[in-house]
């Protein structure tokens, strides 16, 4: 039996990708049994701290991971079910404490409680956190984020068609939680309990910083590692970290369920009063997870705490200066590089096994998966003690450089990126390479052409989970960074050892703020790549025009009282229709009625004008404009001043007063004349039209082609009298137009609201201004048909809006805007112009031209 | 129809084949003539998929030949075989317009800009999507995306189209429209299709032959008419004349229904 190249080769990835992971996830582990001798068994067993380490270890963790687990239960039960406005940003509050390593929380609860701290200042109780009390109340704090996300993902999938039900049936809310809630979330609760487990079990930054002189099992390994150097019985401690992790594992491995379903959304919403309260507990939790971070943000910024309380910038200046030997620029480069790598390779690596081990897998793919799976089972200091072993030999060459750093992180969180993109794949069509296949398309092309296009949204989150965390992680890197790469997160534990506050504050702030920063450049780098498609999606599902209407007749006027008659007066509308829409739009949240009876428009109605807010505009100004000569032979025409006044500042202003300020001009004539406009117009673009006196204005449309998409096409002579004729949103595609008896001018017909016709002079009709939007779909139409007329034969000679208007007008419905003929003064010859202004009658050579 | 409808242009040779242990298909023969509609019409799990991915080349027998205008094609690839292939939910390219799913396939080959250009506007006259070449398949209905897949298909000039139960993700009334669209196309076209499916009606309306498929062979392939009236089997009597007869009776109590 034949079998096809692309299946071996397929093969051959798949193989290497066990090799590797095998080699540089399972091998490691296994080489701490070779480094066991004996009587190193001996000694640990019947030595007493170690078993005081265990012992302690057991108590404190269960208990914070019931606390965490049970804090994360209700905060994610409570933004389920209440009817909040703004669930997103809730789970990014509650979420920061991801944003720092743990060792910075722990350093933050030192400062707010103890002898001298800000609790002490302010209040003037002194709290011995250091000991059980402190460990459980850092470790609460440092792991319920992650068991947050785990229950809030798992309620976000619950169907809440059974609750509809037991709501219409009378059923009470204590009777659903505990019928329907509980059985639901039961398996995802016991893995989140075992996973916060694990996370607190095999942390040691807050045990560093906040143990005292209790000892945890994590310091037992860390010390016997980096201070007495006892590599075999720092591995025993390893191997029973290792032990509440297989257990977690092998528990999701039975009885988890990680593919993703559809989930029906709530019919009916909670009350208010459920809400305030559910508001108040979450608030109230994010003060108390952030205190930590209050406290070493402030203390950053405190001369010498707690003696001189004066604010300063002192210390973070201080990152640039030398003093600390290297300057902290050098750590932060280290780090930054560290996560960028880790999230680049990372990414590809993850999205390369998800692909391996979902499409068509075989025996292989399922190796693939479990192995890929297991890698969430090793904690971080297992993993990187497990490095020294194996990879001590490759000193110089992997060993001791960054690329064994990038490696041990990969390995370390690849599991969570691992799991979204196999997820976001298996959801895509399994028929692609198949088609593919008929069709003699590779499928490396079907990975880069279709694949990936529909994964952005995942491999940005892939990128961003491996780039956080490598960012402030300390287990596996503190084993094998040098002294040349240590990351900003290592250096803090470095702090910790001198007790410089200061400085692990400071640290601790340039991490929080890189990580922000990173996560809001990532979000917004994933918002201008999804809302494209978005817009897309929403033709059909935006709001209706009468809805359209309401909201920018209210967003224009703003807050106040519009009775029903004014509001279908000005809308046109009639009164029951009025009182209709106003009722609609309220339900759906999309006004504000205040108390005082006065109207406007909400938050959640601006979000549902967003796609159809004009993004910008481009305006074609490279002609001559003969017809305005003598002037124009020494200006260009929209530069020419009526009265006082360029002609194009009127679009200009116009523009800018709708907050349209991403404006391109295409000029070509006289073409530097234009930089005077920056002055004014700081945010105008320019772009040149070389062509312009050969061929008609199309070719300057198809100069600021790539610039089509949600914009105002506008002509640069237009002598705007009325300003709102730019408007801040469009509903649809539409060119502006004035009703008028007669007219020599180009004008259209109205058909059902749209424009047909076109046409030079007619009587009753539409006089065509130049002015039109064009929305997302018909930008894409219209740069392929403005494209194809220039580049075909003669098609240079065209006026550009005869691409939409006549030659390719089957493609297009653009409605007519109306507006007045006296909102636009049209000056199109001399003649027109010294009626505008009679100051041009005696203009230098005026003779030769007035008598044509 | 035509002359050259005697002409064969598949010719399968006692083809097998097995999953592992599972057997799926045993010893079958047949053969498709050219430009000829043939339904492959049976139960859940039969193998009609099966045989529609061995023509198709993304499965191979585990014994038997399959033979295409006269050529051995059982080794040959599938983008060798010059066959389209049709699926149940289309698979368009979901990030590409109707344009570029189309002329996908063709940027891959030594064609000039202009020549696939005029060669995806042609089919999309063909297939009658003139008005949706800027949309992507979330905007199409079901019936739209079925004809772009179509299109991508006939880009290529294929001898044979495959259709993998393209009509049962679509409502009853849609699917009588567009299975008069699709016997449309194929008479303005003469190509060969053939169509996998398990709904009687679908393959009597609108097939030249029905092969009946049951327990790993052929239990008959013949004209609708013929089977029909002549069932080979009890299985053929039971899953299609008394299901047909079921349907006519119950439209015949409707129509006189409607006369009271």
């Amino acid at each position: 039996m034949r079998k096809t190249t692309g299946f071996i080769r397929n093969e051959y990835l798949r193989l290497i990708s066990i090799i590797s992971i095998i080699l540089f996830a399972i091998m490691p582990i296994f080489t701490l049994i070779f480094h066991v001798k004996p009587d190193d068994w001996t000694f640990v067993l019947s030595d007493s701290s170690f078993r005081e380490a265990v012992s302690n270890s057991l108590l404190y963790t269960t208990v914070s991971a019931v606390i965490t687990t049970l804090l994360a239960l209700i905060s994610a039960y409570l933004l389920n079910n209440a009817n909040l406005k703004r669930k997103n940003l809730f789970v990014i509050l509650l979420t920061l404490g991801m944003l720092v390593p743990t060792v910075s929380v722990g350093l933050g609860l030192r400062l707010l409680f103890g002898t001298n701290g800000f609790i002490d200042l302010i209040f003037g109780i002194e709290i011995e956190v250091r000991g059980i009390i402190g460990l459980i109340m850092g470790s609460v704090m440092t792991s319920f984020p992650a068991t947050f996300l785990i229950l809030y993902d798992a309620f976000n999938y619950e169907d809440k068609g059974p609750y509809d039900a037991a709501n219409i049936m009378g059923i009470g809310k204590s009777s659903t939680f505990f019928k329907l809630t509980v059985p639901y979330i039961r398996i995802a609760l016991i893995s989140a309990f075992f996973a916060c487990f694990t996370l607190i079990f095999s942390d040691y930054g807050i045990p560093m910083e906040i143990a005292g002189k209790v000892k945890t099992l994590s310091m037992y390994l860390y010390d016997q590692f980096m201070s007495s150097f006892q590599y075999g019985r720092g591995s025993i401690a390893g191997f029973v970290l290792l032990v509440p992790s297989v257990v977690s594992f092998v528990f999701d491995l039975l009885f988890k369920d990680q593919s993703v379903s559809d989930k029906q959304k709530p019919l009916i919403e909670e009350g208010k009063g459920f809400s305030v309260v559910a508001e108040t507990v979450l608030i109230l939790l994010f003060i108390v997870l952030f205190l930590p971070q209050m406290a070493f943000i402030s203390l950053s910024f405190t001369k010498a705490f707690p003696n001189d309380l004066s604010f300063t910038f002192e210390h973070i200046l201080s990152i640039f200066s030398n003093t600390h030997g290297v300057g902290l620029t050098v750590y932060i480069r280290n780090s930054l590089l560290l996560a960028l790598l880790t999230a680049l390779f990372g990414t590809i690596f993850t999205y390369g096994l998800g692909y391996l081990s979902v499409r068509k897998p075989g025996h292989l793919g399922k190796i693939v998966d479990l192995l890929s799976l297991s890698t969430i089972a090793i904690p971080g200091l297992v993993l990187g003690i497990g490095y020294i072993f194996l990879f001590k030999r490759t000193n110089g060459t992997f060993y001791g450089t960054i690329m064994i750093l990038v490696t041990v992180n990969i390995i370390h969180f690849m599991g969570s990126p691992y799991l979204l993109a196999k997820n976001c794949l298996n959801k895509i069509n399994s028929e692609y390479e198949i088609i593919g296949e008929t069709l003699g398309i590779s499928k490396g092309r079907i990975i880069t052409h279709v694949l990936i296009p529909s994964s952005v949204s995942t491999l940005a989150e892939m990128f961003s989970y491996l780039f956080l965390n490598s960012m402030i992680t300390i287990s596996a890197v503190a084993f094998l960074c040098t002294y040349d790469n240590q990351p900003l997160s290592i250096l803090i534990t470095t702090y910790e050892k001198n007790s410089n506050y200061e400085m692990q504050s400071v640290i601790s702030l340039i991490i929080l703020f890189l990580n922000i920063s990173a996560r809001a450049l990532l979000s917004a780098v994933t918002a201008t790549f999804t809302e494209k498609e978005g817009a897309e999606n929403d033709i059909g599902k935006g709001l209706t025009r009468y809805e359209f209407d309401l909201l920018t007749y209210l967003e224009k006027n703003g807050r106040g009282h519009y009775s029903q008659r004014k509001l279908a007066d000005d809308l046109t509308i009639t009164l029951s229709n009025a009182e209709r829409i106003v009722q609609d739009a309220k339900e759906k949240d999309y006004i504000n009625i205040v108390a005082d009876g006065s109207m406007e428009v909400s938050e959640k109605g601006i979000k549902a004008l967003e796609p159809y807010r004009v993004r910008k505009a481009i305006i074609l100004a490279a002609g001559f404009g003969q017809r305005l000569a003598p002037v124009t032979l020494d200006t260009p025409k929209p530069l020419v001043k009526v009265n006082g006044v360029r002609i194009l500042d009127t679009l200009l202003d116009a523009l800018y007063a709708k907050d349209i300020k991403n404006i391109t001009i295409v000029r070509g004539y006289k073409k530097e004349q234009f930089d005077q406009l920056l002055e004014k117009y700081p945010t105008v673009r320019f772009i040149d039209n070389p062509e312009f006196n050969l061929t008609n204005n199309i070719s300057s449309a198809v100069a600021a082609i790539d610039m089509i998409d949600r914009c105002y096409i506008c002509e640069a002579d237009l002598y705007v009298s009325n300003p709102d004729v730019i408007n801040k949103y469009e509903y649809q595609s539409n060119y502006l137009g004035a009703k008028v008896t007669e007219t020599d001018d180009w004008c259209f017909r109205k058909h059902n609201g749209y424009a047909v016709g076109y046409q030079m002079g007619g009587t009753d009709c539409y006089q065509a201004f130049g002015i039109s939007y064009w929305n997302s779909v018909d930008s894409e139409k219209l740069k392929y048909d403005l494209l194809k007329v220039y580049s075909s034969r003669g098609g240079k000679e065209n006026l550009w809006e005869m691409v939409p208007l006549k030659i390719a007008k089957k493609n297009y419905r653009l409605e007519i805007r109306k507006c007045h003929k006296a909102d636009i003064l049209e000056i199109d010859n001399y003649i027109e112009l010294i009626a505008a202004d009679a100051s041009y009658a005696t203009y230098p050579g005026y003779e030769d031209y007035t008598v044509r | 129809m035509s002359e050259n409808m005697s002409t064969a242009i598949i010719c399968c040779e006692n083809i097998s084949k097995k999953f592992g242990t599972k057997t799926v298909l045993e010893d079958i023969s047949f053969t498709v003539d050219r430009g000829e509609f043939l339904s492959l019409l049976g139960p859940s799990g039969c193998g009609k998929t099966t045989i529609l991915r061995m023509l198709i080349g993304i499965e191979k027998p585990t014994s038997g030949k399959i033979i295409k205008n006269g050529v051995d094609i059982t080794d040959v690839p599938p983008k060798d075989r010059n066959i389209g292939i049709v699926f149940q939910n289309y698979s368009l390219f979901p990030n590409m317009d109707v344009y570029h799913n189309i002329s996908y396939a063709l940027q891959f080959r030594k064609m000039e800009k202009e020549e696939i250009e005029a060669r995806v506007r042609e089919i999309i006259e063909t297939v009658g999507l003139e008005d949706h070449i800027y949309k992507k398949p979330k905007q199409l209905s079901g019936g739209q995306q079925q004809r772009v897949a179509i299109a991508r298909t006939l880009v290529l000039n294929p001898d044979i189209i495959l259709f993998d139960e393209p009509m049962s993700a679509l409502d009853a009334e849609i699917k009588v429209v567009l299975r008069q669209q699709l016997k449309d196309l194929q008479e303005k076209l003469g190509i060969t299709m053939i169509y996998v499916t398990h709904d009687q009606e679908e393959a009597f309306a609108l097939s030249d032959r029905v092969m009946v498929i049951n327990d790993l062979q052929i239990a008959q392939l013949d004209t609708p008419y013929n089977i029909y009236h002549n069932p080979a089997d009890q299985f053929v009597r039971r899953f299609v004349v008394d299901h047909l007869n079921q349907k006519i009776k119950s439209i015949e109590d409707v129509i006189s229904e409607e006369k009271k």
